[in-house]
């Protein structure tokens, strides 16, 4: 019985990757064109292309909890209802993490990498919504803060990419900070709990554990820069402090029983995943 | 780069490595740049950027070009 379910799920996680696949296709082919026809400006083609986006990640999480894929539950929802656009930053466990997240935003603007371009299934997704692509640079920044300024919601993993399978957090880029700081928008942290843990990167698709993947979303309450910050100081060094005090909120929240200065438990984890030498030494503004 | 980046002394050789050893990334890059031309008063351009991989290799630009 056990294999016969576990032989369901590893059916079910490739029937979620073809519906995935799919939808980015039909979306591709007939969405999106349809959301350009009515469209007057290009941010009402964007939102409308990723209003189509959500709707989709909405039928794939649906599609992934019937064949017994995933279950997810959300706590703190409410909070990313509030108006105006939201600096929103996750960790990154899984595949999977953007549709979770997606499906519970209409709009949601992210950043791709510009592989996905290159992918039949994401590439007219990825060009219909106008999602920022993450080679530009310095430019990155401020791509992500006009978004913001325009009353866009934006998605960031500092982490860059998916945390490896072990569940150790990544190493954090500062981009994430830089936008907060520049912006001057608080960050709203999403905490991802994933057990048991799949999909993650060094992970292949078919190890599928013996129980659907059991996701659980904790929405924050937001983080002001403003708050941690001086004020006089380069954003060489604040956008450091910030995203050091964010990679603790996140260690925290994911290894509470760890704890900071908790010695060799914490500091094995930090060194396998290579701390970065900027975060050792810096004060923590608390 | 002490005080734009808060970087301690000891962490500063000729050979230290800008982003494999200080982990600068492209903002850092573009701050740090700023900082040698008000410093300088050079200009640098985007190949110049590229071309510096080391402590010393800034330092090596600005000699040359000085």
């Amino acid at each position: 019985m056990e294999s016969l379910s576990r032989w369901g799920r590893i059916a079910g996680t490739g029937i979620s990757f073809a519906v995935f696949g799919i939808g980015g296709l039909v979306l591709a082919l007939f969405g999106f064109p349809l959301a350009r026809l009515r469209a007057k400006s290009a941010q009402e083609r964007e939102k409308r292309a990723q209003y189509q986006v959500h709707l989709a990640f909405r039928f794939h999480v649906w599609v992934m909890k019937k064949l017994g894929v995933c279950t997810l539950s959300v706590r703190g929802i409410e909070r990313l209802r509030e108006p105006g656009g939201q600096l929103i930053v996750a960790n990154h466990p899984t595949l999977i993490d953007v549709v979770l997240i997606g499906s519970l935003m209409p709009q949601l603007d992210c950043l791709v990498k510009t592989d996905a371009l290159r992918n039949p299934f994401m590439r007219g997704a990825v060009l219909a919504a106008g999602y920022v692509p993450n080679d530009l640079g310095e430019a990155v920044v401020s791509a992500c803060v006009e978004r913001l300024r325009q009353g866009r919601s934006l998605l960031l993993f500092p982490e860059g990419t998916r945390s490896l399978k072990g569940g150790e957090l990544g190493a954090f880029h500062r981009g994430a900070a830089h936008v907060a700081l520049r912006s001057g928008r608080p960050i709203r942290p999403l905490v991802l709990h994933c057990h048991p843990r799949f999909l993650s990167r060094g992970q292949h698709w078919y190890d599928v554990p013996n129980r659907p993947m059991g996701f659980e979303i904790e929405v924050g309450e937001p983080i002001d820069p403003r708050k941690l910050m001086r004020g006089d100081e380069s954003r060489g060094v604040a956008s450091r402090k910030l995203t050091a005090a964010l990679r603790d909120f996140y260690q925290a929240r994911l290894y509470p029983a760890a704890g900071r200065g908790a010695g060799d438990a914490i500091q094995g984890r930090d060194l396998q995943v290579g701390r970065r030498p900027d975060e050792d030494g810096i004060p923590f503004p608390r | 780069m002490k005080t734009e980046f808060h970087f301690r002394d000891e962490d500063l050789r000729p050979t230290t490595h800008l982003v494999d050893d200080l982990d600068l990334d492209s903002i850092d890059a573009v701050d740090l740049a700023v900082r040698v031309e008000e410093k300088t008063g050079l200009s640098l351009n985007e190949a110049d950027l590229k071309s510096i991989r080391t402590i010393q290799d800034i330092v090596d630009l600005i000699d040359e070009r000085l």
